[in-house]
């Protein structure tokens, strides 16, 4: 707000009559020319980020939309198909199949990591002895687990004769080879990955927890509820607005999903064993890249933005009926 | 604390100084690498390949440098799929490499896109020489009268085995043996040591070309596919059949031990293969590995050629005379065929190849496989690779999986293949 009047100030002092006495502008004597010096020093440091902004996002986004419309293999001027590639792409069994993988991933994966999030959030928020300890150790699978280590390690945990597959037989009695391999059971190996980095939600989940005032589960112990009811009627409410903001948060992640995909997949034109891990942007990588349809590929990347736009909509439509504002906020 | 301020900032003007002066320094020796100067120029060199090929590449540069002290090279590489997305980008974006790796899957494809330089101009002007190379390998990199690269090395496909397991089946394949010879030896190769025969040969783009081949047709024509759904049909229906009954490797193991090939991880007795590709397993595998002939429809014609690796200028290398003289050092001189071996395949000039004598069993093997494909005359010349065959290569090798895999059937992905191919060639 301050800086809309600030920009109106200078704006204003010019169409000031000549000779009229100084101090008659708006803003007093020296107000004017400090606004101005104000918005010029502003302008100058937000600089970087704004040439940033449009060179690395606007620009490119711009292009992006109008790539979309057109078939464009990055060699040859792009020719222009109006919906042509959006036809293309609901007709391809290989789209839907990978807007079919991501779906299955974002509705079994985010809730399973959101439940590991809490879980152990609630574990730790009790107070004991080398506590420090534990939320580091359960923090940090997320700081390193995007990297492409981690999932080249983790290709090896769940191949055949690996711990996964060793555990399995040996304990179970189960007989069904590595993950790695097995187009029914990557995706698990995948999920399983997601849900081990649960430290971010984790931590935005602790300090949720940390919020609810302790006397509301002294007054309900009084009034003899249990450890569940209390979860359910207290801990839950009083955290719904963090629980909101992380399920948006991880399905958002959820349907970015790329890096390890494309990795435990095995990479090169097959996004694991029969298109098995082929999430939707890993095809829209090979759609890009390996099989040079930028056209095609931003059609994809829009249609994805789209996707996660009616999604987060939907979230917060649905935020009216389960999350708890405290009533001085509202 | 003031005095010690001052004498700090004024110490870090001098170091800011010192700096700048150095960074123009830099900036001079960078301007006179690139382009005049002194006269030297640096060119771009990027190739595909392993570790090992990057020893080898180095040492050769080490030498090229010595004898043209004036042109430095820097090099790039990557292995195969990351090398060619890689490549791809820079090239769209104006900035290739000068001097490339190159294949023939790949011509086509960025002559259309006018990104390879032809380098006749440079032969007419004797800054390379096309002249001394082996049989029908000078004209291997020309496109519709253009020289579009030129060959380093020439492979043929071939027949791996893993020599232990076919002798403990008792198998010995004999040139001009047929495909039912073929895969009668499969299932003895089951039976007798519980390994699955073949790695996967339903899904090699390459030995399919060579069986259409064998019956008068090609994978690709000039600008379309070779052969009908029908043929493609048959070809997989027999590959499944092989899966299930056992006769190929269970294509899970195969996903499993990616990038590691089936036959080095021993869960398949062959595999078909380029001959130089032995280099790879004998390295990467425990077992002695060799290199049996391509089965017969009719108990002559195996429908193969000479393949090769190219190098190849970019159409807009500010350097056309000095990567000439590059590739043409690379080629002909026999230092450098020493150095390689057959790490890129035979080499393609007279000269290399009399200079690299093979002493390792793998290096002899090759060298003799090569030769009895010449002795006995089944070497044909290459069908052309249309613009787009590199994709359609790599949808013939994950449908066959997933066919295998038993996600998709036989029909499913024959007609999902034909879709494919017609995208990526634009028939």
């Amino acid at each position: 707000m301050g800086s809309t009047v600030a920009t109106r100030r200078p704006a204003a002092a010019e169409h000031l009559p000549e000779g009229s006495p100084p101090g008659s502008g708006p803003g007093g004597p020296a107000a004017p020319r400090r606004g101005h010096r104000d918005n010029l020093a502003g302008y100058l440091f937000m600089s970087p980020w704004i040439t940033g902004f449009l060179l690395l996002t606007a620009g490119p986004m711009a292009a992006s939309l109008y790539f979309a419309f057109t078939d464009y293999n990055l060699f040859d001027a792009p020719r222009w198909v109006g919906l042509g590639n959006f036809t293309e792409m609901f007709a391809d069994a290989r789209w839907r199949h990978s807007v079919s993988v991501t779906l299955w991933y974002v509705i079994i994966g985010t809730p399973l990591k959101l439940a590991a999030a809490l879980g152990v959030a609630l574990l730790l928020s009790q107070q004991r002895r080398g506590q420090a300890f534990y939320r580091a150790a359960f923090y940090a699978p997320s700081l390193i687990g995007a990297s492409v280590s981690i999932a080249i390690v983790w290709k090896a945990i769940f191949s055949d004769d690996a711990i996964v597959d060793r555990v399995q037989r040996g304990l179970f009695g189960m007989d069904v080879g590595g993950w790695i391999g097995d187009p029914d059971w990557i995706i698990y190996s995948l999920v399983a990955l997601t849900v081990w980095q649960f430290g971010a939600p984790m931590v935005i989940f602790l300090a949720g927890l940390k919020q609810v005032p302790r006397s509301l589960y002294e007054a309900a112990e009084v009034d003899g509820a249990g450890p569940l009811r209390r979860f359910w009627n207290i801990t839950l409410p009083m955290i719904s607005p963090v629980l909101f903001f992380n399920v948006l948060l991880e399905t958002i992640h959820s349907f970015q999903i790329f890096g390890s995909a494309y990795i435990l997949g095995g990479a090169g034109g097959t996004c694991g064993p029969a298109d098995a891990t082929l999430v939707y942007t890993c095809y829209l990588y090979v759609q890009g890249f390996e099989n040079s349809r930028m056209g095609l590929a931003s059609a994809m990347a829009w249609m994805l933005l789209l996707a996660v736009g009616l999604v987060t909509a939907v979230l917060f439509w649905s935020q009216k009926r389960w999350v708890h504002y405290e009533e001085a906020s509202r | 604390m003031p005095t010690s301020g001052s004498v700090d900032r004024r110490g870090l003007l001098k170091i800011a100084g010192g700096s700048l002066a150095a960074l123009g320094l830099t900036a001079a020796g960078c301007g006179s690498g690139s382009g005049s100067g002194d006269g030297t120029v640096t060119i771009r060199y990027a190739w595909w390949g392993s570790d090992d090929r990057a020893k080898r590449i180095n040492e050769t540069i080490a030498l090229f440098e010595k004898k043209y002290p004036k042109i430095k090279v820097k090099t790039d590489f990557q292995p195969y799929l990351d090398f060619w997305k890689k490549f791809n980008t820079q090239a769209s974006g104006g900035n290739p490499p000068d001097v490339f790796q190159n294949a023939i899957g790949f011509l086509r494809k960025y002559d259309a896109k006018n990104v390879l330089l032809d380098l006749n101009a440079q032969v007419k002007a004797g800054h390379l020489s096309m002249d001394g190379f082996r049989a029908g390998l000078e004209t291997f990199g020309e496109v519709d009268g253009k020289l579009l690269g030129v060959p380093v090395g020439s492979n043929s496909m071939a027949l791996v085995i893993d020599e232990k397991v076919f002798r403990k089946a008792g198998v010995s394949p004999k040139p001009g043996w047929t495909w039912d010879d073929f895969d009668a030896a499969l299932a003895k190769i089951r039976d007798t040591t519980g390994r699955a025969g073949d790695s996967g040969g339903y899904g090699v783009m390459y030995l399919y070309d060579l069986y259409l081949r064998q019956h008068g047709k090609a994978f690709f024509t000039t600008d379309a596919l070779g052969f009908t759904e029908a043929d493609l049909k048959e070809w997989w229906t027999k590959g499944y059949a092989g899966v299930k009954s056992g006769l190929y490797s269970d294509p899970k193991k195969v996903a499993q031990v990616r990038p590691k090939s089936a036959l080095a991880a021993e869960i398949a007795g062959c595999e078909f293969t380029w001959d130089n590709f032995t280099v790879r397993y004998t390295s990467e595998g425990k077992s002695e590995y060799g290199l049996a002939p391509i089965p017969t429809t009719d108990g002559k014609k195996t429908g193969q050629y000479l393949g090769s690796l190219m190098l190849s200028g970019s159409k807009r290398t500010k350097h056309p005379k000095e990567v000439a003289q590059f590739i043409d050092f690379m080629v002909h001189d026999p230092e450098v065929a020493k150095i390689m071996g057959y790490d890129r395949g035979v080499p393609a000039t007279v000269a290399q190849n009399e200079a690299f004598q093979p002493t390792d069993q793998v290096g002899k093997d090759i060298a003799a496989y090569e030769k009895q494909l010449v002795d006995t005359g089944v070497l044909e010349p290459i069908t052309p690779h249309p613009a787009g065959a590199d994709v359609a290569e790599s949808a013939f090798l994950r449908l066959a999986e997933e066919l295998a895999l038993g996600t998709r059937s036989v029909d499913d992905a024959v007609k999902q293949f034909f879709t494919e191919s017609k995208t990526a060639i634009g028939f």
